[in-house]
């Protein structure tokens, strides 16, 4: 048999890789990632920092000026597209507009020249594996958005890749739907084992996917981990602000307790001593008897969460309380503030 | 239980690991070795087995062989590693192309024609060169795209820049001395600049010299008018440079007008014609616009594709019978003496030029005219602006390239006119005209060849001008693409005065019309005006074999300039590679290279030794290919921009090679603009006349050529019949594309084309 549920994915290795276009700065900047087989690694970042172009040369549809690609055995380098084992769900899509659907998954079989019987048994797998057997024979444009979403899916997955790409799939589906697609993706990722690299720029989405997440910036990559790393423990101001929502204020640091305006709060982390940034989730925000001295400036109800603007010695700190955590608070009052440590982290002084 | 990657794929090019660069050296070898290398006369055929390289005996024109052999061993070894391969690859590149090499300096300094056995081992090394470089990422994508750049270079070089610069060498370099001998005899000429005319009763010399004079005088008020603030000693050196600059712009003016010269000539008729066909056109294009009667835009869509069917010099014919010294109009009904008749001249080629050009003028703003978006037009009123100030704000700002463009179109294509002149020149020289007279009447192609090259210059002036002045870039798009909403509607008075400029310009090619189809069925034109079908008899009888052997060349041609064509313009827009500005500059260069010069520099280019071609219709074909081929790319272009890359990268990640993506993919997608590219390439080669006329020769004529020669030997009925069969014909297959279109229309919006 021959059957897509028994692909074998394989490792990709990016080596001190860069692309530059013509003269300026590159649009990947020295990357170094290893993606291990069955991962799905999710590059985030924001607009312009090269997670397309990185994703691209993993493609073989970009040419890196410098460095080195692999995937599983074999240097893929400056391979082209089509010698590669690699499919790429695309941001538009891409489906072929004069072929139905089923032409559209048959497709890369086609060029292939895979003999019609197991064509067509492998189709209808595809099809049947994200739920659009009874579209086979539909012109792509007479589909919904998400439905021509799961068409580009099959028509990727039917190549039995060893590695597939996805450049931002759901950007063109809304709010609710998104969630849906991601969740069958990743649950049939997972039940594939497949290698896959995920470009998005949502940090929430990149979050609730992923193996592991990459965090680039202006075309390097800023820190990597899993998601709970890097929302528990960035190394940068750029990845706090970036995955999820984070206070950042100015504090000391002596080496057992944060000196935060008159307020000492004890921590340990291995981090030079001296002037720190300190990370403060929201959701870490507790009103307390003692504690770091704040004053109310502004209350809005989110639904779950009320979100509380102090002022405090130290700077402006924005907490998200539950109505049983608000204790009466209102605008005017003064309050002191402790802090969960699990949301509290220090980062390197911003650069001046 | 195995994945895709382990088992053995079926396919026959993956099953045995041939690559193309082995199996096309394979093929240059079989061709080199079965068919004979050169030829002895002219013609390609009978294969004449005594000039096969075996019989040849020992040489340099084995390099080929060699060259393939040698690749081939060198691809028989396993696999090696990829930077090996790539090391490979590049060895074979160099190997083949010191084969090609090889092959084609034994031919030239033998002498001999080539034959088949070059041109196919030549091809198949190209093709295996191509490969190689691809496959040593020399040039990026696969063997398809590698051995496309290198034939499309080839091609261009050698149809298109190669015999340019046949024609500037032959210029410049006369019996083996490089001299500028033949520029100063032909710029002194008479011909050139022939001021003073002996037999009419004005001194044109003399009337010169006024212009000159006024010229300078009106510069001399204006010096001394615009400077009258200026310190003493800046008057001092400002005001004899405006002086100067007066006497020289006053004579140039008169040198136009009195001048019957071929440089004066023919710049005034551009500069008169530019501009007043493209203000024709764009008076059309608004007027089909924004009309809301359907019956002037029906007009307006039939009449604008009159000219492309119409061959160059038919308008200036008919305005012969029209307005001509028995016209008609001129003669029977206003009553002008033929003695006093204006039409020859100046007057005549501008007339004709412009009635010409205004439909081409009428497409290309017509376009920008439509990607206009209404939104904008719209917007501006709500502002508050009049619906005058919104054409002057909004629509004329953004047509404007529209109308550069159209300007840089017809200033060309004016200069270049080569059947208008011809016909009704008169007693002025025109320089296209100049090109055919020096070489088939004076028999000087060194003459010829300086004209053409002050031809090749004014039309490169031509350009660099218009970039430098508007920034127009050399492909303008014809096709725009429609936005949604209403436009403006045009302002009362104006629709009224466009509306009478149309209908007089139409009643005008009506009457042109309908005047060569009455002189095909009367005894004798302005003579014996009884009913006759005698002219189509005879057309049958001798024109019609030229005309079918014309459909033929023609045919034969559209495919090819299409399919190279097409190429070039994939390769161009969706390629980076080493040599691209140099096609994409070629494919211009073949487009703005007036026709005469064109055949001249094929004539200079093919004419003997290795590549001579002439007298055969291969380079009739061949001129006709490369001389349509920039209609292609134009049609195929505007096609590509249309669709999105991410469709092409889709298919290359699932690993189609660029060929099979070309093929299944983007064809079906640009299946109407190839077909009008083929349909457009197919009529302009019916029509041609200025870059075959040197080419043709007894055994192949060709319709258009005959056409023109029945026009000046007066047999006038003939040509009339001959030219309403033409017209007649290919009016019916636009009229087929059409309805093509609209059912390809319909086809791609059931699937969704139009997202
Ligand atoms: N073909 C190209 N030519 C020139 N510059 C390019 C090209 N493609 C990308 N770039 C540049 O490279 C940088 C990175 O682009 P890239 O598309 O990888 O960003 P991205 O992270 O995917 O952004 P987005 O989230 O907006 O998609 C950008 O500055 C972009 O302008
Ligand atoms: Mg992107």
């Amino acid at each position: 048999m021959n059957r897509i549920t028994e692909l074998q994915p394989a490792a990709v290795d990016l080596g001190r890789v860069t692309k530059r276009f013509g003269a300026g700065a590159p649009a990947v900047d020295d990357v170094s990632l290893q993606i291990a087989p069955g991962e799905l690694v999710t590059l985030l970042g924001p607009s312009g920092c090269g997670k397309t172009t990185t994703l691209r040369m993993i493609a073989g549809l970009e040419d890196p000026t410098e460095g080195r690609i692999t995937i599983g055995e074999d240097e893929v380098t400056h391979l082209p597209a089509e010698k590669r084992d690699v499919t790429m769900v695309f941001q538009s899509y891409a489906l072929f507009p004069h072929m139905n659907v089923r032409a559209n998954v048959g497709y890369g079989l086609k060029v292939a020249r895979t003999p019609r019987a197991e064509l067509t048994d492998r189709v209808e797998e595809a099809l049947a594996l994200v739920g659009l057997e009874a579209f086979a024979e539909r012109p792509v444009d007479a589909l919904s958005g998400g439905q021509q979403q799961r068409v580009a899916l099959a028509r990727a997955l039917v190549m039995k890749p060893r590695v597939i790409l996805f450049d931002e799939p759901l950007s063109n589906l809304d709010a609710k739907l998104r969630h849906h697609v991601r969740a069958e993706i990743r649950a049939l990722q997972k039940r594939l084992g497949l290698t896959a690299v995920y470009v998005t720029h949502d940090q929430e989405e990149a979050l609730a996917i992923s193996d592991r997440v990459v965090v680039m910036n202006s075309g390097r990559i800023e820190q990597q981990g899993t998601p709970r790393d890097l929302y528990a423990r960035p190394v940068s101001h750029f990845v706090a602000d970036f995955i999820g929502s984070a206070n950042i204020v100015p504090g000391e640091y002596d080496g057992s307790d944060i000196v935060l305006g008159d307020a000492r709060i004890p921590h340990t982390q291995e981090i030079t001593q001296g002037p720190v940034g300190v990370m403060i989730r929201p959701e870490a925000v507790r009103p307390a008897a003692q504690g770091l001295a704040g004053k109310v400036v502004s209350i809005s109800f989110l639904g779950p969460v009320n979100q509380v603007d102090f002022d405090t010695p130290a700077g402006r700190v924005t907490g998200n309380l539950p109505d049983d955590a608000m204790g009466g608070l209102r605008p005017g009052a003064k309050v002191a503030l402790s802090f969960a440590p699990r949301g509290l982290h220090l980062l390197p002084p911003r650069a001046v | 239980m195995a994945d895709l990657a382990q088992t053995p794929p079926r396919s026959l090019s993956r099953a045995i690991p041939l690559g193309a660069v082995p199996v096309w050296s394979g093929i240059a070898l079989l061709l080199f070795l079965a068919l004979p290398l050169i030829r002895t006369g002219r013609r390609f055929l009978p294969l004449d087995y005594m000039l096969h390289p075996l019989s040849l005996g020992a040489g340099l024109h084995w390099a080929p062989a060699v060259a393939a052999f040698a690749v081939i061993a060198l691809y028989l070894r396993p696999a090696p590693r990829p930077a090996q391969a790539r090391r490979r690859a590049d060895m074979a590149a160099v190997i083949l192309s010191l084969g090609f090499v090889g092959l084609w300096a034994a031919l030239f300094s033998a002498g001999t024609p080539f034959g088949w056995g070059a041109m196919g081992a030549s091809l198949a090394l190209c093709i295996a060169a191509g490969s190689a470089l691809s496959e040593s990422n020399r040039v990026r994508g696969d063997a398809f795209t590698g051995a496309g750049i290198l034939l499309t270079l080839l091609f261009v070089t050698l149809f298109i820049t190669y015999p340019l610069v046949m024609v500037i060498r032959s210029a410049v370099w006369i019996e083996g001395v490089l001299t500028l001998d033949q520029f100063r005899a032909t710029f002194s000429s008479s011909l050139f600049l022939f001021v003073d005319n002996r037999f009419t009763e004005v001194n044109e010399a003399r009337m010169v010299a006024y212009w000159a004079t006024a010229g300078g005088a009106v510069a001399l008020a204006w010096g001394l008018w615009s400077s009258r603030a200026a310190a003493l000693w800046r008057r001092a050196w400002m005001v004899p440079l405006w002086v100067g600059a007066g006497l020289i712009a006053g004579w140039a003016v008169g040198i136009m007008i009195w001048g019957r010269g071929a440089l004066p000539s023919t710049l005034l008729v551009a500069v008169i014609v530019a501009p007043a066909a493209t203000m024709l056109g764009f008076a059309l294009a608004l007027l089909g616009q924004r009309t809301n009667s359907r019956a002037v835009r029906g007009i307006l869509g039939v009449a604008s594709v009159l000219p492309f069917i119409t061959p160059p010099f038919v308008i200036g014919f008919s305005m012969i019978f029209l307005l001509g010294r028995r016209g008609l109009l001129s003669h029977d009904i206003l009553g002008i003496s033929p003695f006093a008749n204006p039409l020859y001249g100046a007057p005549g080629v501008i007339l004709a030029q412009v009635l010409g050009l205004a439909p081409v003028a009428y497409l290309i703003i017509r376009g920008s005219l439509n990607s206009l978006n209404p939104a904008l037009e719209e917007a501006a009123q709500t502002l508050g602006a009049s619906r005058w100030r919104v054409f002057k704000d909004v629509t004329w700002p953004l047509v404007r390239p529209g109308i550069a463009a159209s300007l840089l179109l017809a200033s060309i294509e004016s200069i270049a006119d080569f059947g208008t002149p011809l016909v009704l020149g008169g007693d002025r020289n025109f320089l296209a005209t100049e090109v055919f007279l020096a070489l088939t009447g004076r028999y000087s192609q060194s003459e010829a060849s300086v004209y053409g090259v002050v031809l090749l210059f004014l039309v490169v002036l031509v350009f660099i001008a218009s970039r430098w002045m508007l920034g127009v870039k050399g492909f303008a798009t014809v096709t725009g693409k429609p936005a949604s909403g209403a436009f403006l509607a045009l302002p009362r008075s104006l629709e009224w005065i466009l509306l009478s400029l149309a209908g007089l310009w139409f009643a005008f090619i009506l009457s042109l019309y309908g005047v060569i189809v009455y002189g095909s069925v009367v005894e004798l034109w302005g003579i014996n005006n009884t009913l006759t079908f005698r002219h189509y008899i005879e057309f049958w009888n001798t024109g019609w074999p030229v005309v079918w052997y014309t459909m033929k060349l023609s045919v034969a041609s559209a495919i090819p300039a299409m399919m190279v064509g097409g190429l070039i313009a994939y390769l161009v827009t969706r390629h980076r590679f080493w040599g691209r500005s140099y096609l994409e500059f070629g494919s211009l260069l073949s487009f703005a290279t007036p026709g005469t010069v064109m055949g001249l520099a094929y004539i200079l280019a093919f004419n003997d030794g290795t590549l001579l071609m002439t007298s055969t219709s291969a380079i009739i074909v061949l001129a006709l290919v490369f001389r349509n081929m920039p209609v292609a790319i134009r049609a195929s272009m505007s096609g590509l921009a249309q669709i999105d890359r991410s469709l092409e990268e889709a298919s290359a990640t699932l690993k189609a090679g660029s060929g099979t993506t070309l093929v299944r993919v983007l064809s079906p997608l640009l299946l109407y603009p190839l077909l009008a590219g083929l349909i457009f390439a197919f009529v302009s080669a019916m029509t041609a006349v200025s870059q075959v006329i040197f080419l043709v020769s007894a055994g192949n004529n060709l319709a258009t050529v005959m056409l023109l020669a029945r026009v000046e030997r007066g047999q006038l009925g003939v040509a009339a019949a001959m030219a309403t069969v033409l017209i007649v014909m290919l009016l019916a297959l636009i009229v087929l594309l059409l309805v093509a279109s609209r059912y390809l229309d319909a086809r791609n919006r059931g699937k969704g084309l139009s997202i």
